[in-house]
């Protein structure tokens, strides 16, 4: 029961009042969101039943200018649908973790608090403290301090989000990763690198033509792509640290679909030099091709399994693209999507227990998920465009493109599929992957 | 009554808004730089900074460093100058250099050598009542069968090449939207295979053509309906130094 609201004989108007409030705010930044060309706007849709209500105070900050680690937490946790955040403004950290008035916040209704301080350090670094208390059990569940550059400060807050998501919930959370996509204004094409939650994006290729199939080194120092500059297409490895990169498989015919062998030292790729599209596996080293797939049917998207046993990849030798896998050592080949006529564009967990793809059904393209070792298979979306699933770092959240009012948009959706959000800029958004 | 009025407020802006409906969803917007700056200190190391445990009162004393790069302005390419443009994500002493391969860079050399055979395709190729100026094949769905319809085009074509053994020909596939984008890449390329093989069994040598595939990349008209699918489901036959 909150005290303070004039319950009796208001409530219904109280209720109806707030939902148009709300509506109205919602519409404001909604409105406010469409001139500017950049804006990224996340909506929320759906959530877990059971959100864990938590209070993040503000932290202290001793340090001028630079993002509230508090208010990134916040929207972190927000976005994630598994908390419910109660309005902490009025309160910044107390300078002293004696004078958090825990009691208070429980009978608020909060499971947990966590404050934090940036303190500034040597050499013009700064340093954050964190806390995170059990209200319930009034117990300190962490408290950690990282020392970083103000430029930092957003990157730490991701990974105390991270933390908190962990301790609350029991599995790591995916805020402090990050994504490449193709954005595409109109003739132009960006390969770009954001933060997680979509921030300080940075284009690290820009070409009048396509680019395609962004792909992540395992130590997410490069990436791989496939880039049509040339009139056909080609694959390319780039450098993050430098922007060098080079043309790693510019062979006869088209070359696509790259991914990395979990050694990062090859890639799988898809050429057409010989065939049409089959598979080959290339030696980043000596720049050597070997034919991995044969005979006439088309063979594309390869993916290695973590453990680097299976390549996973999408055939129409059975008459309709389906799932296959292969493995490496033997070349044994086996199906592993038959529920019907459509199933393409593998992605797996991190653990490589779980199979994502996109799942065709009555002409809508739609985000699926198997489970490997019961080959039981979960629908996740209702969209009708649903391309390039990637799985976040945790495994809990799947990242996608689809089509919304013919605009393409990221979206992410929680493995359950309970949880989704969707990112949108003025622009096309597509072929998303996260690194690991 | 007056219960009623906030209700009819918002039905009529619910009615107005009916291209977004609200359902629960809560919408946040949330600014990013609006020119991103090429270089913005992002630790390209995928641990920015080190956590450790305050389980001591001595927390000042031993200080754990962290890893992240220091800020960096540098190195951002002239906008315009040149087609493609790759950008360092971090790195003091980054520097953004031209890149290997320009478009087209191959064909450039080529032009000078061939101009007399380039001169003659451009005066057949513009001929709008030369059988050469028409250069797409159309598909159905989920074929790569080449229709009837298109027999005439392909023997203009291979004609042409073999009359004229210098100029080249990149046969471009295409699909529609649908579907994943790499295996509607595969597709394209069997188109653009397809119309190899035609051209292939009319006598046109292996050197003169190369098949590959935009898939979905390239649409001839955007939209999102079957009359756009159908018009890109298609192959193009581009000559050389065109």
């Amino acid at each position: 029961m909150s005290a303070g609201w004039p319950v009796r004989g208001w409530k219904g108007k109280i209720t109806r009042m707030n939902l148009l409030v709300r509506f109205l705010l919602s519409l404001v930044l909604t409105l406010t969101a469409l001139p500017s060309r950049s804006q990224m706007t996340i909506e929320i849709i759906g959530g877990a039943s059971n959100k864990v209500p938590i209070a993040i105070l503000p932290f202290r900050m001793q340090l001028e200018g630079g993002p509230n680690p508090g208010d990134v937490i916040t929207t972190d946790l927000e976005r994630s649908g598994y908390f419910r955040l109660l309005d902490s403004k009025g309160g910044v950290s107390p300078a002293d973790t004696d004078a958090l008035a825990l009691s208070e916040w429980k009978s608020r209704g909060a499971d947990a608090v966590v404050m934090g301080h940036v303190i500034p350090a040597r050499e013009g670094r700064v340093e954050v403290r964190f806390w995170l208390y059990d209200a319930v059990r009034m117990a300190q569940l962490a408290a950690l301090s990282y020392t970083t550059t103000p430029a930092g400060l957003r990157s730490v807050a991701h990974r105390i989000s991270d933390l908190v998501h962990e301790k609350l919930l029991g599995e790591p959370g995916a805020y402090s990763g990050r994504i490449a996509y193709i954005l595409k204004r109109g003739s132009r094409y960006e390969l770009q690198v954001a933060d997680a939650d979509s921030q300080n994006p940075i284009t690290v290729v820009a070409s009048p033509e396509p680019i395609i199939s962004p792909a992540w080194s395992p130590d997410g120092q490069k990436l791989a792509y496939v880039s049509f500059e040339n009139r056909k297409p080609v694959v390319y490895v780039q450098n993050l640290a430098d922007g060098q990169r080079k043309a790693v498989a510019n062979f006869r015919g088209s070359n696509s679909a790259p991914a990395w062998s979990p050694d990062g030292r090859g890639l799988a790729v898809v050429l057409s030099k010989d065939d049409t599209s089959q598979i080959y596996l290339l030696d980043l080293q000596t720049g050597e091709a070997r034919r991995f797939t044969r005979g006439g049917a088309l063979d594309t998207e390869p993916l290695f399994s973590p453990d680097g046993r299976w390549l996973y990849f999408t055939s129409d030798r059975g008459g309709s693209p389906q799932i296959y896998r292969a493995d490496i050592a033997s070349g044994d080949v086996s199906r592993i999507t038959f529920e019907g006529g459509y199933n393409v564009s593998p992605a797996l967990s991190p653990d490589g227990k779980t199979l994502a793809f996109v799942h065709r059904r009555d002409g809508r393209f739609r985000i699926a998920v198997m489970d490997l070792a019961s080959r039981q298979m979960q629908v996740l979306t209702d969209t009708t465009f649903d391309e390039s699933p990637s799985f976040a770092a945790n495994g809990r959240l799947l990242l996608y493109a689809t089509l919304v009012n013919g605009r393409g948009v990221l979206a992410t959706v929680s493995v359950d599929g309970r949880v989704r959000q969707r990112l949108s800029q003025s622009g096309d958004l597509r072929e998303p992957a996260w690194a690991r | 009554m007056k219960q009623a009025i906030p209700a009819l407020i918002l039905l009529a802006l619910l009615a107005g808004c009916a291209e977004q409906p609200p359902k629960d969803a809560v919408i946040e917007d949330r600014a990013i730089r609006s020119s991103p700056p090429a270089v913005t200190g992002y630790p390209v190391d995928a641990r920015p900074a080190t956590g450790r445990p305050m389980d001591t009162p001595a927390m000042a004393a031993a200080r754990t460093d962290g890893t992240t790069a220091p800020a960096a302005d540098a190195a951002r390419p002239q906008a315009g100058a040149q087609l493609i443009e790759t950008r360092p994500l971090a790195g003091a002493d980054a520097q953004v250099k031209p890149l290997d391969g320009t478009p087209l860079d191959g064909e450039r050399k080529d032009e000078a050598s061939t101009a007399d055979v380039q001169n003659v395709i451009a005066l057949k190729l513009k001929d709008p009542n030369s059988p050469l100026s028409k250069r797409i094949i159309h598909f159905d769905f989920d074929s790569s069968v080449i229709r009837d319809e298109f027999r005439g085009l392909l023997e203009a074509h291979a004609e042409f090449l073999k009359s004229n053994p210098d100029s080249k020909v990149i046969l471009q596939g295409h699909t529609d939207e649908r579907g994943s984008r790499e295996y509607n890449l595969a597709l394209g390329q069997r188109r653009a295979e397809s119309v190899y093989s035609a051209l292939s069994l009319l006598g046109v040598g292996d050197a003169q053509m190369e098949a590959v595939s935009l898939g979905e990349e390239k649409p001839l008209v955007e939209g999102h309906d079957e009359s756009a699918w159908q018009q890109n489901r298609r192959a193009e036959i581009l000559y050389q130094g065109e």
